[in-house]
């Protein structure tokens, strides 16, 4: 049973960190707008040469 | 035959007009030149995604007229962006509010149009409150560009300045999901060590391995106690310093006695520790909390858009040119133009030109004023058909928009107060409580047994917890106000729900609120054999599309198909007149037409309509009453409450109402401090009162009134300042809310006498020693559980 003394101080630094993932992602805005995140990603990312027609060959459509 | 649909909009698609574009390679029909300008704007940007995965049909896109197109030009002085915009590095920053979002694509597809645009650094679109954070450089493309590809998508947008407090709710957001993530995260940790410890204490646990679980959970405890906890015992050590009680008095003490219980059981390594306990009460309580506050943002930024009434660009006039300069710099003397479809940026006489004048924002009266040279023209108001010159006569500030802003703050801190009920069940409570435990302690400690002293008395504290009784009124008002909100009634005040269950009297403003505030036709006479009722009401309505005008916009709803109009011309304030196929139209007063006006036929008769000068119908125009209050009112009275009418308004249009609806209290030709003197009146006679409203001239009353109610199609500035917003517009919403107010009223009293019952049950129980502070916890637990459960009843109601 000895090992809890080792797992516990590792479950709490992961708790540590999994805070202060929240707290980043709260200074960062992301729970400002919540409908908003959930449908990026159904979106596809379109890299940014194919918006601007002008500058560059637009890429072949998938069939 | 199948009606067909438009593409963008899902609006039907009129007959006889054709209008398509290719969308994922197949041809699709819109309605109008508006919406298929928008999805061939989508398609050439590649956006087509937007098709596949909106959840609701995008607003009906019009067409952008030129003029838009002029005042979006006035944003690019830089006198009106300094304003308007912050500097961040080289580039700048600033707020739009964007009209016609439905959906989370619409943010996604104004980001994406907005993001190919070069001079755009950061461009973030809040579905939610419809609002656009951007950051850009102005050298390179001036902020007219990027307004108007946003309106290419079918949006309008308006720069936008948030207020202070806003901006305050947004940091008071985030600091509530820290706590909660803290006070959440720690008491998944803390609930598992304790399970631990459960069963060590059936089945047997070392020492060493106790003492080990019990000092993890104590420092697991720490955050929340230290960071996720403060608010209460912030609150409760203000309310102390003030010699007051409130709800968070006895919640702080049962949490600081749990814990610096827990923390002796720990440190000397005796007794019971409820770390577990600690946690789960911060995080239930936080809980309610937040999604409360959160409630009322969304209902706030709903409505916030105050600025957007004050105008904010205006057009300097030298005598033959004119220069784009901020609204806010015009002073007393400065010579401005004001085109059609503006809104005036200041008070001022009119130098020159003719218009009517929309002043309903500010004195609630629909009608439209002609003004002409030597007339006041006020702020704020919306110039239809002409073109004017004015010369200032007062700032923006000290305008009457500025003054009657002013007044509504002023009246801000004048809200009838009343003590908030939890309150005083705490204060009553409290000082109960603290006896009993003073008591106990003193009694166990000098006469019965010293060394159980201290836990006597933290059983009693720990059973008599206000758990519940503090969980009783919050549990219940967030349930109701998410069910009301779901049913389109924004309440952005918590103590509305308080206060309705008494209310007594109800003081509603006629324009706009009971009637409709908008022309509406009321009865049309044919006097030509050639069109039948359905062409001729369509051909006027052909013709008023042209005008500004008030009555006008009484046509729209009949135009069905656009006619080959030749020469059309518009007379402002009389009339327009047109060609159509080779014969002479002419519509509008009957002056205007060349008729008599003695005609018999022309009595009380507001718009002639002549074909080559021969009478071919006269119309007349009304401002009727909504549909639904003609129902409300009965039922209102039905309910024993007063009723009353405060109307700006001073016509014979006024008492008519009142007698129609057969409501005995009428105030007419009220000022906006009249207004509020009325209801003051009527606070000071003891009744509760309720003002609905929607102009700006209402706003100043709503802080008189314990509740104002504020219909959505009411202005920014009365939406801003409401208590509750009826956002479907239907004044029958107004029976729901008080319904649902009352039924909250009624969950709230069952919880509190739950909470009291079973306090009053325990407490003996615990005194005399009875109840270990196990048995305590299970208590609470319980109790607390029955009181949430039974405040979720609500959320089906």
């Amino acid at each position: 049973m000895s090992i809890i003394y080792v797992l516990i101080p590792i479950a709490v630094i992961f708790v540590m960190i999994g805070i202060a993932v929240f707290f980043w992602a709260v200074r960062s805005k992301q729970f400002d707008d919540l409908d908003k995140e959930g449908f990026s990603i159904l979106f596809n990312e379109k890299p940014a040469s194919t918006t601007p027609p002008a500058d560059s060959t637009p890429p072949s459509r998938e069939p | 035959m199948l009606q067909q649909r438009c593409f963008h909009c899902h609006e039907p698609v009129p007959a006889s007009t054709d209008f398509r574009c290719e969308v994922f390679a197949e041809t699709q029909v819109f309605c109008c030149a508006g919406c298929q300008a928008v999805a061939e704007t989508i398609v050439a940007q590649g956006l087509s995604d937007y098709y596949k995965f909106r959840s609701k049909a995008a607003s009906k896109a019009n067409a952008v007229p030129a003029e838009l197109q002029a005042q979006l030009n006035s944003y690019d002085s830089a006198e009106v962006l300094q304003d308007l915009t912050q500097s961040v590095g080289d580039a700048q920053r600033i707020e739009l509010s964007i009209n016609g979002m439905s959906c989370a694509a619409c943010a996604w597809l104004i980001e994406r149009q907005l993001q190919q645009n070069k001079a755009v650094q950061r461009v973030s679109v809040n579905s939610g409150t419809a609002r656009c954070e951007l950051i850009w450089d102005a050298k390179t493309a001036p902020l007219s560009q990027i307004l108007g590809q946003i309106s290419e998508l079918g949006y309008q947008a308006s720069p936008f300045v948030a207020d202070v407090e806003e901006q305050h709710f947004q940091q008071e957001l985030n600091a509530y999901l820290k706590r909660l993530a803290v006070s959440g995260i720690m008491t998944m940790q803390v609930m598992m060590l304790a399970f631990g410890l459960y069963f060590g204490e059936f089945t047997g646990i070392e020492a060493q391995y106790e003492g080990y679980l019990r000092w993890v959970s104590l420092l697991m405890t720490l955050p929340v106690m230290a960071y996720a906890a403060l608010p209460f015992s912030r609150s409760a050590w203000r309310a102390l310093k003030a010699r007051q009680l409130n709800m968070d008095v006895p919640i702080t003490l049962a949490l600081y006695y749990t814990f610096i219980a827990s923390l002796y059981a720990t440190v000397f390594d005796t007794g019971e520790v409820y770390f577990e306990s600690v946690c789960m009460f911060v995080f239930l309580l936080q809980l309610g909390k937040f999604f409360e506050f959160r409630a009322r943002k969304q209902a706030r930024d709903a409505t916030s858009n105050l600025l957007k009434v004050m105008p904010v660009s205006a057009t300097l006039w030298d005598g033959e040119h004119g220069t784009a300069t901020s609204a806010r710099r015009l002073q007393c003397g400065d010579h401005i133009l004001v085109k059609a479809g503006e809104t005036i940026p200041a008070d001022g006489l009119v130098e020159s030109g003719v218009s009517s004048v929309d002043e309903s924002m500010l004195t609630g009266e629909y009608k439209a004023i002609s003004k002409q040279a030597g007339d006041l023209v006020l702020a704020g108001s919306m110039n239809h058909d002409g073109i004017l010159v004015v010369q200032v006569r007062s700032a923006l500030t000290e305008s009457r928009l500025g003054q009657i802003i002013a007044l509504q703050q002023q009246t801000l801190h004048q809200k009838p107060a009343i003590l908030e009920k939890t309150d005083r069940i705490a204060r009553f409570f409290v000082q109960r409580l603290l006896v009993i435990a003073t008591f106990t302690f003193c009694a166990w400690y000098f006469w019965i047994d010293a060394d159980r002293a201290f836990w006597v008395t933290l059983s009693v504290l720990v059973a008599t917890c206000p758990c519940a009784l503090s969980l009783a009124t919050p549990t219940a008002v967030t349930c109701a106000l998410a069910q009301l909100n779901r049913k389109g009634i924004l309440i952005k005040n918590q103590h509305v729900l308080d206060v309705l269950p008494k209310l007594s009297k109800i003081f509603f403003d006629k324009t706009g609120t009971l009637t409709q505030g908008r022309f509406s036709l009321t009865d049309v006479q044919i006097f030509t054999p050639l069109y039948d009722k359905d062409q001729l009401l369509n051909l006027m309505a052909n013709l008023e599309q042209q005008s500004e005008h008030p009555i006008a916009r009484a046509f729209g709803p009949y135009f069905v198909q656009a006619l080959p109009l030749e020469q059309v011309s518009l007379t402002v304030g009389a009339g327009l007149s047109a060609l159509y196929q080779q014969q002479a139209l002419r519509i509008g007063r009957p002056d205007f037409c060349g008729l008599d006006p003695q005609d018999k036929r022309l009595a009380g008769v507001q718009v002639c309509f002549t074909i080559n000068g021969d009478l071919a119908a006269t119309v007349q125009l009304a401002d009727q009453l909504r549909p639904e209050v003609t129902t409300l009112i009965p039922a209102l009275l039905k309910r024993q409450l007063k009723l009353a009418i405060l109307t700006g308004d001073g016509s014979a249009a006024a008492p008519a109402v009142a007698q129609q609806l057969h409501i005995d209290e009428l105030w007419q030709g009220c000022s906006p401090e009249q207004k509020v003197s009325a209801i003051q009146k009527s606070v000071q006679a003891g009744e509760t009162v309720v003002m609905v409203g929607d102009g700006i001239n209402d706003s100043p009353c709503f802080h008189a009134a314990h509740v104002s109610v504020a219909l959505d199609s009411g202005t920014e500035l009365s939406k801003n300042q409401a208590d509750v917003v009826l956002l479907h517009n239907d004044l029958q919403q107004l029976q729901t809310l008080i319904d649902g107010a009352r039924r909250a009223h009624r969950v709230v009293r069952q919880n509190l006498w739950w909470a009291a019952g079973y306090n009053l049950v325990i407490i003996p129980l615990a005194v005399c020693g009875f109840v270990s502070p196990y048995v305590a916890v299970i208590g609470m637990s319980c109790s607390s559980l029955l009181v949430v459960s039974n405040s979720l009843r609500l959320l089906k109601a």
